[in-house]
């Protein structure tokens, strides 16, 4: 990506500091996650060193640093999923995957994330994979959720 | 962002209540500063004089009629009348309590501990260890503000749960070590990197209890780009940032005031000093110069440099293949013997601009009333292209570093200031936060390229050739058509007449030329266009040069031609440095002061070396000199300042100490061993006088204020100018290098220096290595001008796209890595088309 490829993603905006976080969602959109490039990038467009760049997405739980998984699981831990045992749920995806929630495995084949409602309660446990929502699961769906795919080795 | 800040010399002065006493200050501080000003005490952890306000620490809270709750003293700005209680029941409390929060974050067993007192009687010295886990294990100890608050609250328990974050202590840095588990995130580095030097190598990342500082994705400081000005370094107030080089060394025994020996800028510094050693240097704040600011060299390599283990410390006398150590008698009869009856032409003396001026007028006295000859030559020539007569009409220009922070526009030539005169670069950020325009004119990325409203990115070498078009255009306005044609210097003609305009309109104007222009401009035009600039009104200029004493070498008569104060010197017989290099002349006697512009032995009988350092080749005899702490001098800065550099170590003379002694006092011996009257002095303070009544204006005493030479020279018929490059071959731009002291390269000498590889190989921009299928560490083989030159390829992103940058050092002294680069050093400045070619891997 070059300076001129990301100035054409970004017709409209002034490229004023001002704009560095709603750039930074868009590169989001569009890429899936920040790169270092992209933060090299828009550090020498808006004027800000790419420390300041990355100070301020860390900051904010939104922005990710890498690749997200091309599956998104999302496990909902609110109150009524939390009583209903998500947390036995998120457990098991966190074993069979190896990773820790906010990571991918490393095939980039998934990603889990923990979520806080999906709004449907009544279904309670509830997990979503890729858009589709999964209501009333229980830790024996997990493998078919994951297409019958072995636990990872360090697991 | 804070409001604006009402300059200082315009406000008013207003009547405020501070503990129901009446008091005053300036209209517009904060009630910190304005308790301050009135000596009373508020406590804070956050609050730096040159940083914006940040209300972190919260400890500055006070007591303000008619405000709700507890304002904080450091963000709220003082009101005609207003009544502050800066000291309450309440808020003693209070800040009890913010100061627990602190602590049960913070290792702090030591603190609280009820043996405190036993303890730091029974410890006779500081207890090293890799990690803090309380103030007896800290480097800060004694030192740190955390810790004197402590005792100064009296906090004697902590009721919160004490929580240890586990971040691994930072080593792999050079020059300062890092653990932010004693990190209070007062953020006084974050915003001293970001707001006063403008590197941003320091933000907070995350955020809540995982917040930390550093820089992006975890990288290292070095990789970030860091300055390593040690600013952040200066103002933490615990122990989470320390020098490495002191860090063990306690709290000093005290400071002395000096000049900083690295450069022309004459930055002010506190030599702090343990045992009768140089601990560690601090900035000193003078408003004057770098005001509580300085660089990589000054904060950081003197003590490296004047301590190094191969610091040469006793005479020696080559006596048949063998080196002697000898006593100064001995050394100085040799010495005096091969000096006798010499006819002219067969003697040289070459001294280094680092020298004080006490040194360099004692050198040029001793060559020509002694010796009765005027060969007497330095490298400081090499630092002034263009002649010395150019420069010594430059310095009659009104030269100011402050008056960059005051001014309106700044125009800067091929000035990038991280590493080389950094203090500049600080104050031309000054001005920009209160709105000045920078337009830079430079063929290369630099730091203030980047922050400039206009970066006129010429061809390598047309730097002069677009300041004097702007300059023409400055004078005849828009609609002057062109007198000097922009054509060939690879700016469009749009954004020449854009930044004309930006600072047309501009009362004030700084000029700044950096050496690295200098050097590549050798037509004279940057020269020729700050002198037209010399009539407008308001206009201060800064043409800079390496070399920390180089205006003194000029002023003094260090260069043969020129005796002290600009008077023409008779040519007969002269043997100068270039003589010698091109094989014209061949001095029977070589007297190098301060001077190694040499990799190997100079064909001469008889080779004398004076310096702190051994030469990189075999020498006939050394006498070892003091260094900058170890003797009292002066030194003039590129304003013309003279400026006192202290002595803060005073060795007897003995085994492991040596017989050190200061340059003039070597001549002065020198000169009594000779039989010869006329050189004797006490002390420094003699010389100095001597001087002021030799050459006009030059102050008898440690007078600091800018002084502008009457030059009397002619300026000598310039060379022809600058060429636009050939489109199809690459430049060689020969850039004079800056980190020497003296004979020694500081990379060589100070590990950290080495570390940043600034100054090393063929430097490239990555674009051209790729192009060429070389990657960075390659060899690569330079064609030019009949010759083939292989050095190691450093991508470097800020160089000039189609060029090949090598630096010039003004020493070799521990460069022998760079010899085979030899051969490029005698262009000099000259801009020469070459080809790279045919590449294979080291």
């Amino acid at each position: 990506m070059s300076l001129a490829a990301l100035r054409a993603d970004f017709e409209g905006f002034e490229g004023t500091p001002a704009d560095l976080i709603p750039v930074l969602q868009r590169i989001q959109v569009l890429h899936g996650f920040i790169s270092k490039d992209s933060v090299h990038l828009i550090s020498r467009w808006l004027k800000i060193s790419e420390n300041e760049i990355y100070g301020v997405a860390t900051f904010f739980a939104q922005f990710r640093f890498k690749r997200p998984g091309d599956h998104v699981i999302k496990v909902c831990l609110g109150t009524a999923c939390h009583v209903r045992g998500g947390e036995q749920i998120l457990d098991v995806f966190r074993r069979r995957l190896g990773i820790q929630p906010g990571e991918a495995t490393p095939d980039g084949m998934y990603q889990l994330e923990r979520v806080a409602c999906l709004g449907c309660c009544a279904l309670a446990p509830v997990l979503s994979l890729d858009d589709k929502v999964h209501g009333q699961t229980s830790v024996l769906q997990v493998r078919d959720l994951l297409g019958g795919r072995e636990p990872s080795e360090d697991s | 962002m804070s409001p604006k800040p009402i300059r200082a010399k315009n406000a008013r002065t207003i009547a405020i209540q501070l503990d129901h006493r009446a008091a005053s200050c300036p209209e517009g501080v904060t009630v910190l500063r304005a308790a301050e000003l009135n000596g009373v005490f508020i406590p804070s952890l956050c609050s730096h004089k040159d940083l914006s306000p940040f209300g972190g620490c919260r400890l500055c809270m006070v007591e303000i009629d008619g405000m709700r709750g507890y304002p904080l003293a450091c963000s709220t700005v003082v009101q005609d009348g207003m009544s502050v209680l800066t000291e309450t029941t309440a808020i003693r409390e209070m800040r009890r309590d913010i100061l627990e929060l602190m602590l049960s974050e913070h290792p702090s067993s030591c603190l609280i501990c009820t043996e405190q007192a036993e303890c730091r009687e029974n410890q006779y010295t500081i207890r090293k260890s890799g990690v803090s886990t309380g103030c007896r294990t800290c480097p800060k100890d004694g030192q740190c503000e955390l810790q004197s608050l402590v005792e100064k609250l009296g906090v004697s328990e902590i009721r919160h749960p004490v929580y240890y974050r586990g971040y691994e202590a930072e080593h792999d840095d050079p020059f300062f070590d890092r653990d932010y588990n004693l990190c209070i995130l007062c953020g006084r580095c974050v915003r001293m990197c970001q707001e006063v030097r403008g590197a941003s190598v320091l933000a907070f990342m995350n955020r809540g209890p995982k917040t930390q500082i550093g820089p992006a994705f975890g990288r290292s400081h070095v990789e970030a780009g860091c300055e390593f000005c040690g600013a952040c370094v200066s103002v933490c107030p615990t122990g989470a940032l320390v020098d490495k080089a002191s860090k063990w060394d306690g709290k000093p025994d005290g400071a002395e005031i000096s000049t900083c020996p690295f450069c022309a800028l004459g930055c002010q510094v506190e030599l702090h000093h343990k045992n009768g050693r140089l601990s560690k240097v601090h900035p000193h704040l003078d408003h004057e110069i770098n005001d509580g600011q300085l660089c990589v060299r000054g904060r950081f390599c003197l003590p490296e440099t004047t301590h190094h283990h191969e610091r040469a410390r006793k005479p020696v006398l080559k006596r048949g293949r063998y080196f002697r150590e000898v006593d100064w008698p001995e050394a100085l009869e040799d010495v005096a013997s091969r000096l006798r009856g010499l006819e002219a032409g067969d003697f040289l003396m070459l001294i280094s601009p680092d020298l004080t001026n006490e040194s360099l007028y004692t050198a040029q006295k001793f060559v020509r009333s002694v010796l009765r000859t005027n060969s007497i030559d330095s490298t400081a020539r090499w630092a002034l292209p263009g002649g010395t007569g150019v420069w010594s009409r430059l310095f009659s220009l009104p030269i100011s570093i402050e008056a960059l922070a005051h001014a309106d526009a700044i125009i800067a030539v091929g000035l990038d200031s991280r590493f080389y005169f950094s203090v500049a670069g600080v104050q031309i950020r000054r001005a920009l936060r209160e709105g000045a325009v920078l337009v830079t004119i430079d063929s290369r990325d630099s730091n203030l390229a980047r922050v400039a409203d206009h970066w006129l990115r010429s061809a390598p070498g047309m730097e002069g050739r677009v300041l004097r078009a702007m300059v023409e255009r400055l004078f005849s306005g828009d609609a002057g058509a062109a007198p000097h044609a922009a054509a060939g210097c690879g700016i469009e003609e749009v954004s020449l007449a854009k930044a004309v305009r930006s600072i047309a309109s501009c009362r004030s104007l700084a000029v700044v030329v950096s050496p690295s222009a200098f050097a590549v401009d050798p037509g004279g035009e940057l020269a020729e266009a700050l002198f037209r600039l010399e009539g407008r009104e308001q206009t201060t200029f800064l043409p800079l040069m390496h070399g920390t004493n180089t205006r003194g070498a000029l002023e003094l008569g260090a260069l043969g031609e020129l005796l002290p104060g600009f008077e023409k010197a008779d040519d007969a017989a002269r043997v100068s440095l270039a003589d010698v290099l091109e094989g014209r002349a061949r001095p029977k006697v070589l007297y190098l002061v301060g001077e190694a512009p040499f990799f190997e032995r100079p064909p001469c009988e008889y080779v004398i070396a004076q310096d702190i350092y051994l030469p990189p080749f075999e020498v006939d005899a050394f006498l070892p000199a003091a260094s900058f702490v170890e003797a009292e001098g002066t030194l003039t800065n590129v304003e013309g300042r003279v400026q006192r550099s202290a002595a803060v170590e005073h060795l007897p003379d003995g085994a492991r100490t040596g017989r050190v002694r200061p340059d003039w006092m070597i001549f002065s011996m020198l000169a009594e061993t000779l039989s010869a009257d006329g050189l004797h002095f006490a002390n420094a303070g003699e010389v100095l006088c001597e001087i002021s009544r030799r050459v006009a204006g030059f102050p008898a005493s440690g007078d600091r204020r800018p002084r502008r030479t009457s030059p009397t020279v002619d300026i000598l018929p310039r060379g022809a100018g600058a060429h636009p490059p050939a489109d199809s071959a690459r430049r060689l731009i020969a850039e004079p290098g800056g980190f020497r002291h003296r004979g020694i390269d500081l990379s060589h000498v100070v590990e950290g220096l080495s570390e940043l590889r600034l100054e090393e190989g063929l430097r490239l921009h990555p674009d051209d290595l790729e192009e060429l299928g070389v990657k960075d560490g390659d060899r690569i083989v330079v064609h030019v001008d009949g010759m083939n030159v292989t050095g190691t390829a450093r991508a470097d992103a800020d160089c000039a796209p189609r060029s090949v940058t090598v630096h010039r050092p003004h020493a070799y002294g521990g460069l022998a890595h760079r010899q085979g680069l030899q051969c490029l050093y005698r262009f000099d400045g000259r801009l020469l088309n070459v080809t790279v070619s045919g590449h294979r891997n080291s």
